[in-house]
């Protein structure tokens, strides 16, 4: 099945490739202000390229990923400073390993309850799941976590520290944009098609819904764990409130659909033109960044309500 | 004495949090939307309230009835102009993204209007506390709490009594066989959205009394108002009220006996268990999209 679906998108394939080989040279030719933009636009991809496992292969729209940016964030910076003292980058490996593997046991643990939620109701409580985690993290006096945490430095080849973090998010955004190809085009996937479009009737015609739903559920919330351990230590020290971030979970599904629910592509564009308006357009007008961003988000469902790959689609479909 | 004070305390509380739950709850019961602005319509409720006691010295709670005219006509326009026409669109769960983006540009123009300061309306008759028995009550929370019951005893008669509140429950029901009784859906629509929006905006002069309030927190009552109405039940005033004074006494008591840090994540706790075990709410009919 492999085989064939390489052979089917083996243009966009190349594409990726050119574009990977094009981007691992971008923080030599540009300056240091475009590699972090591009290291946002990086970080956005891989989380809203996460979120879409299930949102936008499912149609579960989680609007609580945040939880597991900062369970992961925690978690491997707690690992890191108490048991990876000076060896930042193997730390940063054992980290990832430990952030990743929390949020898929945690995931595990509400998987089965929440998922027998629909619509709005999956969504909101997703919301609640991510408040509560934040509330704990910042209230459980064991740990001491409201203080925030500082995690170590990474640094390596000698490169910028901003290069560094570019080049880990690249990779991450690969990664992850490998997996929900091999998803995609894999027997689950089009049994998760099945399941988007009418639960029941796919459950009924044998697809095993609730497994489905579930792993993707888990592989979500692992890789969305790993992001958040590389984001945390671009920041370096971390709070609650910077990796317990509601935006970040509502900007995962805004750029998914300014770009294109359920595709691969989508969530690419997606990122690449909101970040880059956000942040190089709307850099400036930090007093009505909040009013731009709401009349934006406003009319991405009035005007494009499948995409900017929707709009591309039906251009081409003419 | 303590505990009873506590449970004062909640009633106050719950009130205001029922009254400024039971128009979210009317517009997710007939239109099935989560209004995500709810709580940025509370908030302009409570600076109309601020600016026209700033201005003429009017008490919040006679301001009441021009802000609810006011409110009312935005919010049909509102229905009409925006939502109906991105649920028509798209989807009902896109309509969580609209609403959101109009919180977010409704927080940032009343920062932009009033300034991100704490604001705070203190009436002549507030700082005069009443002690029964022992336990303390203030007198301007004993108006906010009778105003908030009577505004939501005129609601539940509207809904019971009238022409208007029969046609809204008629498309509550049953969208289609409302329609071909002769209902025009979209306009009771923007009615619904009409009077949540005004009821938000009364409890917004309400909470301006008994709350210091800024911008920011329309997330907040948004979220109260969520936790209300899942507590209580979808779409009726009885329900909100329920649940409002269900998860002030919840509030209250867990800062008084677990940790002043704590209600929010208690509150969601509740959240999450209420629409995994009951999603209907407590008082309230099941409905189709839970599961």
């Amino acid at each position: 099945m492999i085989a064939a679906a390489i052979r089917q998108y083996r243009h966009w394939i190349l594409a990726t490739l050119l574009l990977l080989v094009v981007l691992a040279f971008l923080p030599f030719l540009v300056a240091p202000f475009y590699v972090r933009v591009a290291q946002l636009v990086l970080l956005s991809a891989a989380l809203a390229l996460a979120w879409t496992l299930l949102g936008g292969f499912a149609g579960y729209w989680s609007f609580g990923h945040t939880a597991f940016i900062g369970l992961g964030a925690f978690a491997a910076g707690l690992f890191e400073t108490n048991l990876m003292r000076g060896a930042p980058l193997s730390g940063l490996g054992a980290g990832l390993v430990v952030g990743s593997a929390l949020c898929a046991v945690v995931a595990a643990l509400v998987a089965w309850p929440i998922l027998r939620l629909r619509g709005i109701y999956f969504a909101v409580a997703m919301l609640g799941v991510a408040q509560v985690l934040a509330e704990l993290n910042n209230n459980i006096d064991a740990f001491n976590l409201s203080l925030g945490l500082v995690l170590p430095r990474i640094a390596a080849f000698g490169l910028r520290p901003e290069a560094v973090f570019y080049y880990l998010l690249l990779i991450a955004t690969f990664l992850t944009l490998l997996i929900a190809f091999a998803v995609k085009t894999s027997r689950t996937g089009y049994g998760l098609v099945a399941l988007r479009e009418d639960e029941d009737t796919a459950r009924m015609l044998g697809v095993p819904t609730e497994r489905f739903k579930i792993a993707m559920f888990i592989l979500s919330a692992a890789i969305t764990g790993a992001i958040g351990v590389i984001y945390a230590h671009s920041l370096g020290y971390i709070t609650t409130g910077s990796v317990y971030r509601t935006d970040f979970s509502l900007n995962m599904i805004v750029y998914n659909l300014l770009g294109g629910m359920g595709t691969l592509v989508g969530p690419l564009i997606g990122s690449l033109v909101m970040v880059v308006l956000t942040q190089v357009v709307l850099g400036r007008l930090l007093s009505i960044h909040m009013l731009i961003t709401g009349a934006l988000l406003v009319l991405l469902v009035l005007l494009a309500p499948n995409g900017l790959v929707g709009i591309w689609q039906r251009r081409s479909a003419q | 004495v303590l505990a009873l004070q506590t449970i004062a305390d909640g009633l106050v509380l719950g009130g205001l949090y029922a009254l400024a739950a039971v128009g979210f709850s009317l517009i997710f019961g007939v239109m099935g939307v989560v209004n995500l602005s709810h709580g940025a319509l509370v908030m302009i409720g409570a600076y109309l309230a601020w600016f026209l006691w700033q201005m003429t010295g009017i008490d919040p709670l006679l301001a009441i009835p021009p802000i609810m005219v006011v409110l009312f006509v935005t919010g049909y326009a509102y229905q009409r102009l925006l939502i109906q026409l991105a649920v028509d669109r798209s989807s009902l769960l896109t309509s969580l993204l609209v609403t959101f983006g109009v919180a977010l540009m409704l927080r940032n123009t009343l920062v932009l209007v009033f300034s991100p300061d704490l604001r705070s309306i203190t009436p002549a008759y507030a700082g005069r506390p009443l002690a029964v028995g022992g336990i303390v009550f203030d007198p301007v929370r004993v108006a906010a709490l009778a105003a908030s019951l009577v505004l939501l005893w005129a609601l539940a008669s509207v809904l019971r009594r009238t022409r208007v509140g029969r046609v809204i429950r008629a498309t509550a029901q049953h969208e289609l066989a409302a329609r071909l009784c002769g209902v025009n859906a979209l306009h009771v629509y923007g009615m619904t959205f009409g009077v949540s929006a005004a009821f938000a905006g009364a409890s917004g002069a309400i909470l301006g009394i008994v709350l210091p309030f800024s911008p920011p927190d329309e997330a907040l009552w948004t979220l109260n108002a969520f936790v209300v109405v899942v507590l209580g039940g979808i779409g009726s005033p009885a329900g909100a009220l329920l649940g409002g004074l269900l998860l002030g006494l919840i509030s209250t008591g867990t800062s008084h006996l677990i940790g002043p840090a704590f209600p929010n994540a208690m509150m969601f706790l509740i959240l999450v268990a209420m629409l995994l075990l009951r999603p209907a709410g407590l008082l309230g009919n099941a409905f189709a999209g839970s599961r």
